[in-house]
């Protein structure tokens, strides 16, 4: 029998018991709990009411095949892969970045020598927000919360002795607009070296949310730009880098900023909708490109929300490239996703705690099916990860893969009344809130008009209200709150200082010897095609090729593209 | 010469933004520096921006100001924001679309809230023209708070006044119609790239036609703020109107009945003042105050007795 | 007299939530809040001249709160502004001293309610600070 052979009537359960249920439910609800059901005054952290007790009757629309289905196969509840955790462990990635490429490559070699499998680079503030290392207003920044890459010299620093024709490299870019820079240059790296782009394997953040709405700026471009700058490096990469995974579209850090469950996953969809839709404009097919997408979600303490979020997720994702876009291939209707646990769920009284909620949610992550995952560590409210409180999570992890056996078994929470009810309830709930962006024109127009920065600004100011009338209950901060002084010694990690002045002199070397005439020559044709409807990162590529670096690629989006006013307050 | 007036003799920001903080805030010496501003009055064209939330007037006054700025001319902004009825605070946030524009030297933002002030405006909002005016500042921009409600005060302080409407705001539109629909000067059509743009012109235009101003036909402009589109000629149309406003005696008429406008204003809240003070002091009021109250005594009645008996204290009649 | 608060993102530190949700609390504590979003020190101390603000609130979690923060309370004194500053994001505790030594009244943490820095604000402004 093949999977097009299901019955598409056949209930999960059958409807005589269903009723059978029912009916007992009422008599129990008034003889043995007699009323006290307490329900509808609890609720998940997104607010969907939760009940008592669930039981079939709360899932009797469910079709077994239909609905929720088998590992590997749509609608893909149960996981992407058909034998999931025992065919491949989810990576445990370490993040490394910072001080100049030179420090940070020594710190890939070190990383690499005892075990880590591929590198993942964070960048620093300068480099992700398009200012060169001597730029004026990267000061105090350069080298400090990532790496500094001002040109294809520094790339070619970075990576100087690692195998990337044989590891992944990771590139936590953000912005599309930092994205199309980093990737020209990691593509002419290669070229130079004589690299085909068919071995280059990785993954880029590539987000127009992160550049618009979820992180502010001085200078910000605007919506639309961002957006075909995202397009531009996805479709590149699905024609020349077959490997590259050039998005991972960014629901974490819109949950950071101020979002429930609901809206996270809900805005990443709109995302990959208004990119199949543009780049099916170009001329692509669904099939050419939806594979290599990919996303990247943040799992709070609501434990079974948080999976239910995972597995609803995969199902309404399927039904979008399925359906809406006609996706052929298998690989093009799976979703594959990142973890990183709640980094804003993690207090700065008794800091220690912070060890217990990233272990549950880093659980919650391996049963909601991810594909890899980052624990935070307990230290992040004071700063960045120090080396001990680092091992700590990737401790937290090897724990999750051997020692809970929570690994052995596919999706074993399936069947679970309560979470298979949540799936349902959180998957309507993500199409609802789809429908909503929709309706006022996409998620580039919600940007623009400034709709979901007043989303997020309402609902962090309602999260904030809500802990401080005690509403919201944090252990340690407002339930049983802390006797210990708040802000208790934590070592913290200190940066080298060294990064802005060598930075500078390198560049001041590379504006000496590079071809200037070049330089200029390239820059231009990038100024000339921002204003036509064609992929601007071959010429990107062109002028990294030269020695332009990443500030002046990125000036001239600022003047062609013009600065966009961030809609806030 | 006076403390208040060397003030003005200095011309540095940080003086400015200290007179202006008195003057916000109403204090005692807010009086001398208002004295002293409105003997040098100077001669800036103050331009109303107006319009529906939504309108993007924010970041019109951004472009249209960077664009300006350039000519080194020097230029006062005025946005007023709404404060909360329930707790009196505000959140006052035109400066995040006006960033383009700060270490500009030549130009001063100012950011008003209502402070309990119904129409479009915070209550010193002419003290406060007033001062930058007197400061010499060459043009002076007032951005309306742009609730929906019809925002008459800034007519009252503006020579010129810019309506920015966006497509689409049709209902917004109707509203707008039966009030400052048919005084402002210059009518802007913003987020021009949006779907009908054209219809909107055209609807203003015909209404423009029906209510044109004696020797001045309403310019009706489209604009993208965002892209920088349509600033030059906006700038053109505002230039416009001050030399049209200069030629036919409109300029001083304005400025004229502004000054009376503000004696009556003054006269009012003078003689509010002191019906309050006096009618707290006065006890035996005070109980007849409370018969009013209880619906025992007629509030006419005891009107004309006050102000009777306030005349008379003070000698008149 | 109504207090008047200019609320900045230091520099191109990027989570604007805090500052946002500080803002928005503080106008519910009856303050007046003008959010000037990211500006660098130069920007930040001219808003506050041209704000006449009572308080200047710094946030930041990016790491600059050593370079910038300072820098804020050295312009603003050059320049005649008395106004509180203050700071609040993800700093070290150690670096506390430091930012008071340079004249930032106080430091607020990731858990300090909004009410409490609406109270220090009130017991402070208008006293004159380094």
């Amino acid at each position: 029998m093949t999977k097009t052979n299901v019955n598409q009537g056949a209930k999960l359960f059958n409807q005589e018991v269903v009723r059978e249920i029912e009916a007992q439910k009422e008599r129990w609800k008034k003889e043995t709990v007699k009323g006290k059901t307490g329900d509808g005054e609890y609720f998940s952290d997104s607010g969907i009411p939760v009940n008592l007790l669930y039981t079939p009757d709360d899932i009797k629309e469910l079709n077994y095949m239909k609905d929720i289905g088998l590992s590997g196969e749509a609608p893909y509840v149960r996981g992407v892969y058909p034998n999931m955790y025992r065919g491949r462990l989810f990576t445990v990635r370490q993040i490394a970045g910072y001080g100049t490429p030179e420090d940070t490559n020594d710190r890939f070699k070190f990383l690499l020598k005892n075990g880590a499998t591929g590198t993942s680079v964070v960048l620093d503030l300068p480099t992700i927000r398009g200012y060169d290392s001597d730029d004026p207003e990267a000061e105090g920044h350069v080298g400090a919360a990532g790496v500094a890459i001002d040109s294809l010299e520094d790339i070619e620093a970075l990576y100087d002795g690692i195998p990337i024709d044989e590891i992944s490299s990771n590139i936590v870019t953000h912005l599309p607009s930092t994205t199309v820079v980093i990737m020209a240059m990691f593509a002419a790296m290669a070229e130079k070296k004589g690299i085909p782009f068919e071995k280059l394997s990785g993954t880029n953040q590539n987000d127009f949310l992160m550049e618009t709405a979820i992180g502010s700026s001085l200078e910000v471009l605007p919506p639309k730009a961002s957006f075909r700058l995202q397009c531009d490096a996805i479709e590149f990469a699905s024609k020349n880098l077959p490997r590259w995974n050039p998005v991972s579209y960014n629901g974490y850090n819109l949950r950071e900023a101020g979002t429930d469950a609901v809206a996270e996953v809900a805005c990443a969809l709109a995302n990959a909708i208004a990119t199949s839709e543009e780049l099916i404009r170009r001329g692509n097919k669904i099939d050419d490109f939806a594979k290599r997408l990919s996303f990247f979600w943040n799992l709070y303490n609501d434990f079974f929300e948080e999976i239910a979020k995972c597995r609803a997720s995969r199902v309404v994702y399927q039904e979008i490239m399925k359906e809406r876009f006609k996706a052929e291939e298998m690989k093009s209707q799976l979703m594959r996703f990142h973890v990183q646990t709640a980094g804003i769920t993690l207090t700065k009284v008794e800091p220690l705690n912070n060890i217990a909620r990233s272990a549950i949610q880093g659980l919650a992550a391996v049963l909601g099916g991810a594909q890899s995952l980052h624990v935070d560590s307990y230290d992040e409210a004071y700063s960045a990860p120090t080396e001990e409180s680092a091992l700590i999570s990737i401790r937290t992890q090897q724990i999750i893969q051997t020692e809970t056996n929570v690994v052995n078994t596919v999706d074993p929470l399936a069947g679970s009344y309560f979470v298979e009810y949540l799936t349902k309830e959180m998957a309507q709930r993500i199409r609802d809130y789809i429908s909503e962006i929709e309706s006022r024109g996409g998620l580039v127009a919600c940007v623009d008009s400034g709709w979901l920065h007043r989303e997020i600004a309402d609902f962090a100011y309602q999260t904030q209200k809500d802990i401080e009338n005690g509403t919201r209950k944090i252990v340690g901060l407002n339930y049983f709150p802390s006797e210990e002084h708040a802000g208790q010694k934590v070592e913290v990690f200190r940066y080298p200082e060294t990064a802005e002045a060598k930075q500078k002199e390198k560049l001041k070397r590379l504006r000496q010897k590079r071809d200037a005439k070049k330089v200029e020559e390239k820059l231009n044709v990038i100024r000339e095609m921002c204003h036509k409807d064609v992929n601007l990162m071959p010429y990107i590529k062109d002028a990294v090729l030269e020695y332009a670096t990443l500030g002046e690629i990125e000036e001239v989006f600022r003047e062609e593209f013009g600065l966009w006013q961030f809609p806030l307050a | 010469m006076n403390e208040a007036s060397s003030y003005f003799e200095k011309k540095s920001d940080v003086i400015l933004g200290k007179l202006l903080k008195e003057v916000e805030n109403q204090t005692a010496n807010s009086i001398e520096i208002l004295r002293e501003s409105s003997a040098r009055k100077g001669t800036a064209h103050i331009v109303g921006i107006t319009g529906p939330p939504g309108s993007g007037k924010s970041t019109l006054v951004n472009k249209l100001c960077k664009t300006l700025a350039k000519s080194g001319i020097e230029i006062g902004i005025v946005a007023v924001d709404p404060t909360s009825p329930f707790t009196k605070g505000a959140l006052l946030g035109d400066r995040t679309r006006m960033q383009e524009l700060s270490g500009l030297s030549n130009v001063f933002i100012k950011s008003l809230a209502t402070r309990g002030n119904l129409g479009g405006l915070a209550p010193t909002t002419a003290d406060i023209v007033q001062v930058l005016d007197a400061y010499g500042k060459e043009l002076i921009i007032i951005e309306t708070v742009g609730v929906g409600q019809i925002e008459f005060d800034v007519l009252e302080i503006a020579d010129t006044v810019v309506l920015v409407n966006v497509p689409g705001l049709g209902d917004s539109l109707q509203t707008l119609k039966a009030g400052i629909m048919e005084i402002a000067d210059i009518y802007v059509v913003n987020q021009a790239d949006r779907p009908g743009a054209d219809e909107s012109v055209r609807d203003l235009k015909m209404m423009v036609r029906e209510k044109l101003q004696e020797n001045w036909e309403q310019p009706v402009l489209k604009t993208i703020a965002t892209n920088n589109e349509g600033m030059i000629e906006l700038i053109d149309q505002i230039q416009r109107h001050k030399e049209f406003l200069l030629h036919s005696n409109r300029w001083d008429e304005k400025r004229k009945t502004r000054n009376l406008t503000r004696l009556n204003h003054l006269m009012i809240q003078s003689l509010n003042n002191e019906v309050d003070s006096y009618i707290r002091r006065k006890q035996g009021i005070q109980i007849k105050i409370q018969q009013v109250k209880e619906g025992k005594l007629d509030p006419y009645t005891l009107s004309d007795h006050i102000v009777e008996q306030l005349i008379k204290k003070h000698g008149g009649m | 007299m109504q207090i008047k608060v200019v609320m900045a993102k230091l520099g191109l530190d990027i989570h604007w939530r805090g500052a946002l949700v500080v803002s928005r609390m503080l106008r519910d504590e009856g303050m007046e809040v003008v959010y000037l979003g990211n500006q660098f020190p130069e920007q930040i101390v001219e808003a506050a001249i041209q704000e006449g603000a009572d308080v200047i609130g710094l946030s930041t979690l990016g790491g600059n709160h050593l370079t910038l923060g300072p820098k804020v309370v050295k312009l603003a004194r050059e320049k005649g502004v008395d106004a509180l500053v203050i700071m609040g994001g993800v700093i070290p505790e150690d670096d506390i001293p430091l930012l008071k030594e340079a004249g930032i009244a106080e430091v607020f943490g990731p858990e300090t309610k909004v009410e409490s820095i609406a109270t220090f604000i009130r017991e402070h402004v208008g006293k004159t600070i380094g």
